[in-house]
């Protein structure tokens, strides 16, 4: 008892932490009901920024003064590109790309290896304090308990007392009226963003050293905690929002203690945020809260006028007939490489067409369905599977655990369906992929592929030439068979669905079957992506599918625009194109290029949520549409 | 005469507030029955729970003399329930032709692997369903609106659609909420001439809410009058309507 008391206790300066990051989340949400995802990125922008600050002399409290200085402007920019989202659900998808664009700019300027830099140590040593025998924390953990927890109290008292917190209540209940009694709406909204940007930034600086230094993905991964804390404290109350902070941090060490039976298992602190993530939206639900906004991603589906459709597939057929020669000619290893990852990344972007344009969910886990097609594949290869057996049985996997993520999603509005796929993303990051019974205890499967040096006798060795042509084979079967899948039966329902359930369900159709079939159709497009990339790189490992492959690859979709089958081409051209140039993410050595991808890719998505929610097809589409429009008129 | 739909002693209660309390009723084969009462009397939620759409607190739902209460809606629409919405729920987004589509699949059989491999079941399905749907519009002689967008309809010919929608399932019992909401004198008078056509050529049994008493009197076999989530009277239209204590409760509502 003893020991899990004091082993609670050790959680608990993190846990401060976790709370503090998680105001900043509850202050922006409240106003402005938007969730600001990239809370942990501006926290890492901060604390990088703040330590370079104190490495060129300037006295500790200035640098960190300045650095949340730096949180809050970013939270106002933020602001000011999510403003003209329109939706809830966009605004957030909006803050994604600033997570983009935050861990890119950090990576290209430090590097994304573990930073030489030192974060900034508020006191100086971390000696612990002697309490009658009792070394449980050090003067510098007291210090952040203090400060956060002060901190927290004068947020709290903040906003029943003064003026603003009055407006901001107004504004996030009826932005209208508020309008009406001369509240700035704007300027309130503002306001909070800057003050959500600078507690977070400050959770950031605060956080990093216990964290066990600078690091560019944990500082973001980091957010599933606040997350977690955020949505306890039901995303409006900054005393539960504490409370839950706290709670979390005494939760986690006793989680990890129970787990240590199992051999080799990491990422329990990300496990134990995850599982208060989802039971706190389902709970919020049973309640009847219904806090968390709505406001679907896409705009009902139209279907594509036939000008853009024969654009689309002309675009598609070109492509082809560019490729195709690479396939022909002997042109070497690298370039039937780049011809496997075209389609592979077109089969991944190609799954949320299918999820986002087509069943109207949002899902920021995709990649994560990629690594359990890739493990998946992996794990029936060691039994001694045929590699083209394995790839399906690989796919049937993710199609499996895309189906359990849709069982949430069927109680979920799609806002909270994003927060939920998020801090799913971020947990197998740290905990599926080096699960041992999924990954090896090394985070990497040998996925040999026998056979196709066969097919391709003498051509080369390891046969890139004709696993080129597979991926690009299924490639276009899985695009056929979305595009088939949509004017039929299934696809009725699916599109029925997202515009009337209880219409769907007078019509005879089982809810529950239709959305659980299209998330389990996704997964196994996903997974066969991802266990033709294990082929591919002849290995599965997790780190090509990492949370910020999950968002990128629903960023390129958005860009796209989500209800385009043809435009799936495209994404897999952007990936394999951006890693061309830039290197791919997994290689670590290239990190300030990669980061550069990260980077522009957030700044497309903000640009293009601000022009049109419905991507590049969208714009298209719109000005294609508008010719009959005029003429009816 | 065998009982198509039965409710009994059915009740809803939302926290304290009992929208439904204690319905029993019977609706026979090819019966027309009206339900009336005043606004928030409980006639949508009676709707949803004989749908499936809510759960009932209490009481049962017998569909041909099988208790469904415990199934999900799409098992009582294949059991031949069909039903319309007072807030017309068309598919945006679909034409009307694809909008009666979704529903004339209730009579085809097509899975995801099936649509997705265009494996033969597929163009069968959809054929079928175009063809029942064709054939509805036709009945219904809607055939001109079929490649129309539905959001770009009237709120007249959206109704007649959602009519039209529900025929496609082939039902042994129509719900109607309120058809004629939203519709001007002419347009009502089409519309109980057309219901009484549907009645005639298809013979299901219908169960309707509406507020309008020229589309009830002429229609209805019977009339069950709810106020305050109970039935407050319950009989032929004539007598129904004479009823001292239903001219109170509608009187009661036309002051406030
Ligand atoms: N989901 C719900 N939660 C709480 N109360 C509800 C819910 N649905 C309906 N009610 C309430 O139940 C009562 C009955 O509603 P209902 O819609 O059945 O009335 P109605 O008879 O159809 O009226 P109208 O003629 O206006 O359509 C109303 O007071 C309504 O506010
Ligand atoms: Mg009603």
């Amino acid at each position: 008892m003893k020991l899990y008391v004091s082993l609670a206790l050790s959680g608990l300066p993190i846990g401060a932490m976790y709370a503090l990051s998680a105001m900043g989340i509850v202050i922006v949400f409240k106003t402005s009901k938007v969730f600001n995802f990239a809370a942990g990125a501006i926290g890492l922008a901060c604390a990088y920024f703040a330590s370079t600050l104190h490495s060129h002399g300037f006295p500790t409290l200035l640098a960190v003064a300045v650095a949340v200085l730096l949180g809050a402007a970013i939270g106002v920019l933020m602001e000011l590109t999510v403003r003209p989202a329109k939706g809830a659900l966009t605004g957030t998808i909006v803050t994604l790309g600033w997570l983009l664009v935050l861990q890119g700019v950090v990576g290209w300027v430090y590097g994304t290896q573990v930073a030489t830099n030192e974060p900034v140590q508020i006191v100086g040593d971390g000696n612990f304090i002697d309490w009658g025998g009792v070394l449980l924390y050090s003067n510098q953990q007291v210090v952040l308990l203090v400060v956060a927890a002060v901190l927290a109290a004068g947020l709290a008292v903040f906003f029943t007392v003064t003026a603003l917190g009055t407006a901001t209540r107004a504004v996030s209940e009826a932005p209208d009226a508020a309008r009406l009694l001369g509240i700035g709406v704007n300027r309130v909204n503002l306001v909070a963003w800057g003050l959500g940007g600078a507690v977070s930034g400050f959770a950031g600086v605060l956080v990093a050293p216990l964290l066990g230094g600078l690091d560019t993905t944990k500082l973001v991964v980091f957010t599933v905690q606040a997350l977690a804390a955020a949505l306890v404290g039901r995303l409006s109350s900054l005393p539960l929002t504490f409370a839950g902070g706290v709670t979390l941090g005494l939760l986690q060490p006793i989680v990890a203690r129970a787990l240590q039976q199992f051999d080799g298992i990491k990422g329990t602190q990300e496990l134990t945020a995850f599982a208060v993530v989802l039971v706190s939206l389902l709970f919020m639900k049973r309640s009847g809260r219904r806090d968390v906004g709505g406001g679907l991603l896409p705009a009902p589906l139209q279907p594509l006028p036939r000008g853009v459709f024969a654009v689309a597939t002309a675009v598609g057929v070109a492509l082809a007939v560019l490729l195709a020669p690479l396939l022909v000619d002997d042109v070497g290893n690298a370039s039937h490489y780049n011809v496997s990852q075209v389609a592979i990344w077109g089969l991944a972007t190609l799954s949320l067409v299918l999820l986002v344009g087509v069943v109207g969910q949002v899902s920021v886990c995709q990649a994560v369905f990629m690594g359990c097609g890739a493990y998946g594949t992996g794990i029936a290869m060691g039994h001694g599977v045929p590699f083209l057996l394995a790839i399906v049985i690989g796919a049937v996997l993710a199609a499996a655990v895309a189906a359990l993520v849709g069982l949430p999603a069927l109680r979920l509005e799609p806002l909270e369906l994003a927060i939920a796929t998020l801090s799913l993303s971020f947990t197998a990051d740290r905990f599926l992929y080096s699960w041992p019974p999924l990954a090896s205890s090394d985070g990497n499967r040998p996925v040999a592929r026998p056979g196709f040096a066969n097919i391709d006798p003498g051509h080369v060795a390891n046969g890139q030439r004709a696993y080129a042509w597979l991926a690009l084979g299924i490639f276009v079967v899985a695009c056929f068979a979305v595009a088939s899948l949509r004017r039929a039966r299934t696809g009725a329902a699916l599109t029925a669905l997202r515009s009337s359930e209880p219409a769907t369900a007078a019509m005879g159709f089982s809810v529950v079957s239709v959305k659980l079939r299209g998330f389990a159709a996704s997964g196994f497009i996903a997974g066969l992506a991802g266990a033709l990339y294990a082929g591919l790189v002849q290995g599965a490992s997790g780190a090509a599918f990492d949370f910020t492959r999950s968002i990128t690859l629903l960023a390129y979709a958005v860009i796209i625009g989500v209800g385009s089958v043809p435009g799936a081409v495209l994404g897999g051209m952007i990936v394999t194109l951006t890693t061309l140039t830039f290197g791919s993410t997994s290689d670590v050595a290239n990190g300030s290029q990669v980061s550069l991808t990260t980077m522009f890719t957030g700044i497309i998505l903000i640009a293009i949520l601000a022009l049109t929610p419905e991507g590049l097809t969208g714009i298209v589409s719109r000005n294609v549409r508008k010719q009959p429009e005029l003429v009816a008129a | 005469m065998s009982a198509i739909l039965e409710l009994r002693d059915v009740g809803v209660r939302f926290g304290t507030f009992d929208a439904v309390d204690g319905v029993s009723l019977t609706v026979n084969a090819g019966e027309v029955v009206g339900l009336i009462g005043p606004n928030g009397a409980g006639k949508t939620v009676t709707f949803n729970v004989i749908t499936g759409l809510q759960p009932a607190t209490r009481g049962r739902v017998l569909l041909g003399g099988t208790d469904v209460t415990r199934q999900p809606a799409h098992v009582r629409t294949a059991m031949g329930l069909s039903r319309t919405f007072q807030v017309v729920q068309l598919f945006a987004g679909m034409s009307v032709l694809q909008n009666l589509m979704v529903a004339a699949h209730r009579h085809t059989h097509a899975g995801v692997l099936v649509d997705a491999l265009r494996l033969p079941g597929r163009g069968r399905a959809l054929r079928q369903a175009e063809e029942r749907a064709r054939a509805v519009l036709a009945f219904l002689e809607l055939s001109h609106l079929a490649d129309l967008e539905v959001t770009s309809l009237p709120v007249g010919q959206a109704r007649l659609v959602e009519l039209a929608r529900a025929l496609c399932l082939t039902p042994t019992c129509l719900l109607l909420d309120e058809p004629a909401s939203g519709l001007d004198p002419g347009e009502t008078a089409d519309f109980v001439a057309l219901l009484a056509h549907v009645r005639s050529t298809l013979g299901c049994a219908m169960l309707l809410v509406e507020h309008d008493m020229g589309v009830v009197m002429p229609l209805c076999d019977h009339v069950i009058v709810m106020d305050f989530g109970k039935v407050l009277a319950s009989g032929p239209p004539l007598e129904v309507r004479d009823d001292p204590a239903v001219r109170a409760a509608y009187l009661g509502e036309e002051v406030h």
